[in-house]
């Protein structure tokens, strides 16, 4: 009898997911694609030298600090007059003059971690710097806001800190094809055709046998979302390209996503940086620019954000290998279509106040930034996922 | 000793059971089997790689040379994964089962990072043999420890500018737990480690002129403190001793604690430390074979890797290839997220470890193709294979003796709901290495 109706089930769900799962999100897009806000967070990981992305050209502090490394007015892309652009940075500079492109300077923590792990965890858990947080601040949201995994997603092979909430865990995929056939093994199928009620009310057992089918669940919707709309936007051959690609093309097919978690590696120049550090802002300039192109494309970026940070900047003196060393505060990119301010937030810093590191001190707490996305664009309380009162900043 | 409670003092005293554990143990009381266990673990083999290169160089050239000391630096910082290697293999084939179980528990507790080869090897070292012995004269060895001095800044810790970065981990997460102290002990307690210091290859060092030597008040009391005099203290309170036990309990016991179990290991920790006496006491208890406690917890990266090698050993051919499934894994040995070290539980499990957990025996134990999604981020992978040497000859010998049926009773822990068994039965006319293939690759085998 049991059986039976398990067949009779199956063979129900089966034609559904036959049908016009395509279909219906084709026409859902229509209807339910306004005003659906989207994040999307990119990390620069490994410390970005924020003060060779954002030059502060009048400045003979920073041209005495850095005698080999400094970038000159004459080569810097000059947006103000007195603040360049890192060379590499015209995609950024375009979208600057359009008004699309936003920048907080300064911004950090008290008491800075100079460690790579630990201001990371501290960015990804919002966390005080002498507090150890389990779950990260996308998890949080997800436990106080969301039903679904794949309501957060992270272009990635494993999930960061960031997306590990208490109650639920996004999900990370680098390539939701090879997720959706990692999770379509037949093998799954038979065992979650066993389970049971039993299975589910055992504590720990019950979690993984919950895992799993939320698993499966997700990766199929994720990779049917990728199908729908096919972007024909090139983005640089980089693999910072094809995360973002993914995620234009699970945004402009209406995917059920409020955060996506994306990442670009390698920042942490401690030697012949001039190089390195270009190489890396070019790839991450192109793909911003082609992403906000894919996204107008489909009338989607008025209602998607796009929040860039790195876990720390650098030294202001630049360091006997010509590269820098850990630092503290850094700015920020804020890129949508809705920014109440354009250019920037504050001021450079003058470089006359460091710290007792010769780094730069903050002026806006990254946690701030935190709250006005969730209050301000996400539209839910900040103080629930934060647990403090953050003052959000007026600029959406 | 009843098997089913054999399997489980297995499970979680040491890394996993077989039959040839039940073999050895099928007529010993249960008296007798932890009495065996831990004179097996009386030894204490340090783990040790060739650091020749690293160990044969005189410092005095190495503050000279700049370039010398870039380029052992980078050497260094090399041999951690070799090292993370033959720590992983030293748990799949140790003897002293119990001192690595050990170990490995408090390499999670005294949660630390460092990338100097010759201190990491120094460091766990210590963990090792100190793993069974005094809680008090451990905790001070660790805090001489030449990582761990770097780790929490006791290195910046001076008279002219303490830094309490050590003292508050020492009560926070080491000792007492929150509750147990004042903002106030933490910055007295900090001024008694200044002028802690090591030398280069490791050996601690006392830098008398950054000590300070002013009175301290800590916890009530007041004097010229040295490091040990606060451990002293620490250890004279009571909530020590049921920090630990606490911590103890979640580990090997129930991640739900028991506050009775809880009072009786502290009655059997307090005063004097002894950590060998305090396990012996877990095991023996009756409580630890209680039915909520067996094949309740979820498996970490290392004990499934673990419990599969009790099964069917793996020999990596690329060393490279552990350290990758240990990151997707998320536990990479010497690689702890944090002071706090991994939270464990079901923090395991996540969609995608989930996933992996469940596929992976396959691909192990087969030599079998590595999802692309896994090679595209190690692009430097060689081939998309796991190259390993799964020792199929060692399984059929171990398990001759076993039927289809009869390996479940050895690998998986948990109880198997009938609907699943139904699916596993209608299976067992697959041959032997089939068939344990799918056994290994269930959720019901996340559990031990």
């Amino acid at each position: 009898m049991k059986r039976r109706s398990f067949i009779k089930q199956s063979a129900l769900a089966s034609s559904v997911l036959l049908a016009p799962s395509f279909v219906q999100s084709a026409n859902s897009l229509v209807l339910n694609n306004n005003n659906y806000k989207r994040l999307i967070i990119v990390q620069l990981s490994g410390g970005n030298d924020g003060l060779n992305t954002i030059i502060p050209m009048m400045n003979d502090i920073y041209y005495k600090s850095r005698p080999s490394i400094g970038i000159k007015k004459s080569e810097a892309l000059n947006v103000t007059s007195d603040i360049g652009f890192n060379p590499n940075f015209l995609p950024m500079q375009r979208l600057f003059d359009s008004g699309n492109l936003f920048v907080i300077n300064n911004v950090g923590y008290p008491n800075p971690n100079r460690s790579h792990f630990r201001s990371t965890d501290i960015w990804q858990t919002a966390s005080d710097e002498n507090q150890f947080l389990k779950y990260g601040w996308v998890g949080r949201y997800l436990d106080a806001n969301a039903k679904q995994s794949y309501n957060a997603i992270e272009l990635d092979d494993s999930l960061s800190l960031a997306l590990k909430g208490k109650e639920l865990n996004g999900i990370a995929t680098k390539n939701p094809k090879a997720l959706f056939n990692a999770s379509n093994d037949p093998y799954f199928k038979q065992l979650l055709s066993h389970q049971s009620d039993q299975h589910l009310s055992e504590h720990n057992l019950g979690y993984l046998y919950k895992t799993l089918v939320s698993a499966k669940s997700s990766a199929k919707y994720i990779y049917e979302k990728n199908n729908v709309k096919n972007s024909t936007i090139t983005y640089p051959n980089h693999d910072f390209g094809k995360q973002l690609k993914t995620t234009a093309n699970l945004i402009n097919s209406n995917i059920d996503t409020k955060i996506f978690y994306t990442s670009l590696g390698s920042f942490d120049s401690h030697a012949n940086q001039l190089n390195s550090q270009g190489r890396l802002l070019k790839i991450y300039a192109e793909t911003m620019e082609a992403l906000v192109k894919d996204l107008k494309s489909s009338g989607t970026f008025d209602d998607t954000l796009i929040l860039t940070f790195s876990e720390f900047g650098r030294r202001v003196t630049q360091n006997a290998g010509k590269g820098t060393d850990h630092g503290a505060a850094n700015n920020v990119f804020v890129i949508g279509n809705q920014l109440k301010k354009q250019g920037f937030y504050n001021d450079l810093a003058t470089l006359t106040d460091l710290d007792e590191n010769g780094d730069i001190k903050y002026e806006i707490d990254f946690r701030e930034i935190y709250a006005t996305v969730l209050s301000k664009w996400l539209d839910v309380d900040a103080k629930t996922i934060l647990n403090k009162d953050f003052k959000a900043l007026d600029f959406i | 000793m009843e098997v089913r409670h054999l399997k489980h003092l297995y499970n979680r005293a040491a890394f996993g059971f077989s039959p040839k554990v039940e073999i050895d143990h099928v007529n010993n009381s249960k008296l007798e089997v932890i009495n065996q266990l831990f004179n097996s673990s009386k030894t204490i083999s340090p783990l040790e790689i060739d650091l020749t290169e690293l160990t044969s160089v005189n410092p005095k050239d190495v503050i000279k040379k700049e370039a010398l000391a870039l380029k052992l630096r980078k050497l260094s910082r090399k041999k951690l994964r070799p090292f993370n290697e033959a720590w992983v293999n030293r748990i799949t084939t140790t003897n002293e089962a119990l001192r690595e179980r050990m170990t490995l528990f408090w390499a999670n507790h005294f949660s630390c990072y460092d990338r100097n080869i010759i201190h990491v090897q120094q460091f766990n070292n210590t963990l090792r043999e100190h793993a069974l012995g005094n809680f008090k004269d451990f905790v001070k060895a660790i805090s001489k420890e030449a990582a761990m001095i770097k780790y929490l800044n006791n290195k910046q810790n001076k008279k002219a500018k303490p830094n309490e970065n050590f003292a508050r981990e020492l009560m926070e997460l080491f000792t007492l737990g929150t509750g147990n102290y004042t903002e106030t002990d933490i910055k007295e307690s900090a001024k008694a480690f200044t002028g802690y210091n090591h030398k280069y290859f490791g050996e601690f060092r006392f830098v008398e002129k950054h000590h300070d030597r002013t009175i301290k008040t800590f916890m009530d009391k007041s004097g010229d403190f040295n490091g040990d005099d606060i451990i002293d203290i620490i250890f004279e309170q009571p909530s020590c001793a049921e920090f630990i036990c606490t911590k103890l309990y979640k580990y090997f016991v129930n991640y739900n604690v028991n506050p009775s179990h809880i009072k009786e290991m502290t009655n059997v920790f307090f005063p004097n430390y002894n950590i060998e006496k305090l396990m012996r006491f877990v095991f023996s208890s009756q409580w630890f074979y209680n039915e909520e406690n067996i094949g309740t917890k979820i498996k970490s990266p290392i004990d499934w890797y673990a419990s599969i090698t009790k099964v069917v050993p793996i020999q990596f051919k690329k060393g490279k290839q552990l350290f990758v499934i240990q990151k997707l894994l998320g536990q990479v040995l010497l690689v702890p997220p944090n002071v706090a070290g991994w939270e464990g539980h079901q923090s395991w499990i996540d969609s995608n470890t989930i996933l992996l957990r469940l596929k992976l025996p396959t691909l192990l134990v087969n030599e079998a193709l590595i999802p692309s999604t896994i090679t595209e981020k190690f692009p430097d992978m060689e081939k998309s294979f796991f190259k390993t040497n799964p020792d199929w000859n060692w399984f059929k010998k171990t398990y001759k003796n076993v039927t289809n049926q009869q390996l479940e009773d050895y690998i998986i822990n948990c109880k198997i709901s009938h609907t699943l068994s139904q699916l596993l039965k209608s299976e067992q006319d697959l041959n032997k290495e089939d068939y344990v293939v799918q056994l290994l690759s269930i959720p019901e085998f996340q559990m031990c």
